[in-house]
């Protein structure tokens, strides 16, 4: 698709078959260095539904989630993540609804569903008297997986050097990371996370962070990471939905060009109607007044003139404060909605 | 295939776990402490032999109580029946004093005494047996046995069928001197004519001479079959395990380490199988094996087959153990099993019995374990379903026993602790410390084929309910 876009003609192409297939690698190659959101659904929920007893856990869920994307699934506690999760891993079972996995049902093509599929509930379990390479060395039997490739999993995760330790000596990091390389074993298309950076320290969360970066960016894994910290999610997702009370409430796409083109900004001034005059008569921006605060949202190359154009208006500027659209807006913004409708 | 990857992970897994070594050290032990304690047995029961001989008193005892005797004949108080008995016993022991025969030893001398007495009281003439007695002739005896038995028949006080039962004994006992020396190590062969005789009585007579009760048509072929048997064993030398002398010591050891090392065994593969689901799921490592491409069926399949493999390579190593022991350690014989088949006798080596007969008392486990396993998968708990499992293991034989008691229903042979004894169903002739313990009961009279009925249908039911819960329950 892209190569005939740069104008290659027919005869070229034809002259080029051979290399044809060299050349959308490398350029696929290229393009997952970046980002790629054009390429195909891997994880599939349509109309999801799960009820314990009486309570409606899941209500009617949908989402999908493309290769190489890291997909957050965010809510507070309770909301239906982690029951979500055991349905997508067919831990437990749906009520209604379809989830594919790869184009394959997970309840009627359970075990193809099961290959291209790799997830951490809750802890990683493992066993606890085993070293790390003998449970490794369990998963590894049970799908085909060589030598090479349980090596090339625990330098990725960095626990090379110790994988011949007992798991009950690790600390709960290691495990993290251990159990990690447990479902990267077999090269998952899809890699489900239950709240991942439980009990990690900083630095933990950040090389968990690159780890699940590189692996999603690099491989093409769609990533699936429920969460209840926001921030971690930020940095982390290209996408995030939030889950409320069994609800998808929204979804929002993280992109950090959207923030660069306007920018929620907050000015604290003394003179709160001059200055919203000077707003609306110099740059036409609507502005919200919060007590002595104002918040506006406006281009991002706008601000310098702004703020030049309030100081020589004699207004006196005690702050200005950029607020970036952060997943904490997104998050309150649709919990409180919620609310809001009841 | 996927089965077969699953078992050996399993295998990996359970054998890693410091519990199961141990577990495999306390099998190995038990046999030991059997061993120590037949040994021990051994030990102090042959300083009670050499500290009880009192043969040098035994002139001294004689003398002693003909005395008593007499002044005892003095009184004038006496009846008629108590005079005549002291007058026996005088006579007696003054036969024993003369000829030199221990009163102690129930020896065939002692036996011709007695019925020299019988006969002088009857006012018989008793020289030609005071002859036999004089010159010790064992053969003689027998001989006047025989003359004493053709006479009775001619008499027509005994039956045919009587007299020829007799005459056999009498041949058995003169071609194997039997009782003509009294021995530790003949007398196996005593017994085995005890039994003999037990059994013609009992053909004879149409009623069990051991139970008291009458004998069916299928008990006849065993009794007559029996017979056969006990003749073969005195041919071949081959003595029984249950034949009431102690010194055997090596058939102690090998009565009493099965049960013992089975006990053990049985409450390892217990522990073991009551945790294969409860303790996957309290540790969440249930979730390692979920999360594979394999179906939940599968992973309980190998889970189960696992199981039963540790029970056939415990009970193998441990029965191969078992004779080696026995072996190294005893200088007799091991039991060599004996069976009828269509009137033929066939043998059954002591290594391969021991074997056999190990792996026959393993099907118990077997349930016992799938009892557990569909506990575990239903309650989630461990503690619950090897609790429960040992309990019923040790108790049910007792249990059972209580309510055999009180019930004589016919339906209690349905209950499938009824049916679980299948060594003396598989080897009748074998001698089987349960059944020795609690003797012969209903749980025995049910054939094989309708025990090992009642067990399959247990197994199945357990098996349906936990492959049901196991794959329709949620993993949480």
């Amino acid at each position: 698709m892209c190569v005939c876009k740069k104008g290659f003609n027919l005869t070229e192409t034809l002259v080029l078959k051979e290399n044809f297939s060299y050349l959308t690698e490398t350029l696929e190659k290229r393009e997952k260095g970046k980002r790629f959101y054009m390429s195909k659904v891997v994880l599939e929920l349509e109309n999801v539904n799960k009820t314990f007893g009486k309570r409606k856990v899941i209500d009617n869920i949908s989402l999908s989630v493309k290769e190489g994307e890291v997909y957050g699934f965010l809510g507070p506690n309770g909301s239906g993540k982690t029951t979500t999760i055991k349905m997508i891993l067919n831990l437990i079972d749906r009520d209604s609804g379809i989830i594919k996995v790869n184009g394959y049902d997970t309840k009627k093509q359970f075990e193809k569903a099961m290959e291209c599929i790799g997830g951490i509930v809750e802890n990683p379990d493992m066993y606890r008297y085993m070293s790390g390479i003998d449970n490794l060395k369990l998963h590894a039997r049970l799908r085909n997986i060589d030598k090479k490739r349980i090596d090339e999993v625990l330098k990725l995760v960095e626990l090379n050097g110790r994988e011949n330790d007992k798991v009950g000596k690790y600390s709960l990091g290691m495990k993290q990371r251990l159990g990690l390389a447990l479902t990267l074993l077999h090269k998952p298309k899809v890699l489900i996370l239950d709240e991942p950076t439980n009990g990690l320290d900083p630095a933990g969360i950040k090389k968990l962070r690159d780890i699940l970066k590189e692996i999603a960016h690099k491989d093409g894994v769609a990533v699936f990471v429920s969460s209840h910290i926001l921030a971690e999610m930020q940095q982390m997702c290209d996408k995030v939905a939030v889950l409320d009370n069994g609800k998808i409430v929204k979804v929002e796409e993280i992109s950090e060009t959207k923030e660069e083109a306007t920018e929620h900004v907050e000015l604290r001034v003394k003179n709160i109607n001059k200055t919203i005059k000077i707003l609306k008569e110099k740059f036409n921006l609507e502005a919200k007044t919060e007590k002595d605060a104002i918040n506006i949202l406006l281009p991002t190359e706008n601000l310098p003139k702004v703020v030049k154009e309030l100081a020589i208006s004699d207004v006196e500027i005690k702050a200005v404060i950029p607020k970036s659209h952060t997943l904490e807006d997104i998050f309150f913004d649709a919990t409180e909605k919620e609310k809001n409708k009841k | 295939m996927k089965i077969f990857k699953l078992f050996i992970d399993e295998n990996i897994k359970t054998w890693k776990k410091i519990s199961t070594k141990i577990m495999i050290i306390a099998i190995i032990l038990s046999l030991f402490a059997v061993l120590a304690f037949v040994k021990f047995l051994e030990k102090t029961e042959e300083n009670l032999i050499i500290s009880s001989s009192v043969v040098e008193n035994e002139k001294e005892y004689l003398e002693r109580e003909i005395e008593y005797y007499e002044t005892q004949l003095e009184n004038e108080k006496l009846d008629e029946q108590s005079r005549l008995n002291i007058q026996r016993n005088l006579e007696l022991y003054k036969l024993f004093l003369e000829y030199n025969i221990s009163p102690y030893n129930n020896s065939w001398e002692n036996e011709l005494a007695s019925y020299i007495v019988e006969q002088k009281v009857n006012g018989q003439n008793i020289d030609e047996l005071l002859n036999i007695l004089k010159n010790k002739n064992f053969k003689e005896y027998i001989e006047y046995q025989k003359k004493q038995q053709k006479q009775q028949l001619e008499n027509n006080s005994i039956s045919e069928q009587e007299y020829n039962d007799n005459l056999i004994i009498l041949n058995l006992k003169e071609k194997y001197e039997i009782g003509k020396e009294y021995s530790q190590e003949s007398y196996w062969k005593r017994n085995i004519i005890q039994k003999i005789e037990n059994a013609q009585y009992s053909l004879r007579t149409g009623i069990n001479k051991e139970t008291n009760k009458l004998i069916k048509a299928e008990e006849k072929q065993d009794l007559e079959d029996s017979i056969k048997l006990n003749i073969y064993r005195l041919e071949n030398n081959i003595p029984d395990a249950n034949n009431g002398s102690n010194s055997n010591y090596r058939m102690r050891f090998e009565l009493l380490a099965p049960m013992f090392s089975m006990a053990v065994i049985s409450i390892a593969i217990i522990v073991i199988a009551g945790g294969t689901i409860s303790n996957e799921i309290s540790t969440g490592t249930i979730k390692f094996w979920a999360l594979t491409p394999n179906k939940r069926w599968k992973i309980m399949t190998a889970k189960l087959i696992s199981i039963l493999f540790y029970i056939i390579i415990l009970v193998l190593i441990t029965s191969l153990l078992n004779v080696f022991i026995a072996n190294v350690f005893f200088a007799q014989e091991g039991e060599t099993y004996l069976y009828c088949k269509n009137g033929e006798i066939k043998e059954i080596g002591n290594t391969l019995y021991t074997i056999e007969y190990y792996l026959v008392k393993s099907i118990p486990i077997i349930i016992f374990a799938l009892f557990a396993v569909m506990l575990s998968t239903i309650t989630r708990n461990t503690a619950v379903a090897v609790s429960f499992s040992v309990a019923l293991y040790i108790g049910n034989s007792i249990i059972m026993q209580i309510i055999n008691q009180f019930i004589t229903k016919d339906w209690i042979r349905f209950i499938p602790f009824n049916n679980l004894n299948l060594t003396t169903k598989i080897f009748p002739n074998s001698t089987d410390m349960t059944s020795m313990m609690f003797g012969t009961n209903f749980a025995t009279s049910t054939s094989l084929v309708f025990s090992l009925a009642v067990l399959g249908v247990c197994a199945f039911l357990m098996l349906v309910t936990m492959y049901d819960s196991f794959n329709k329950r949620d993993i949480i």
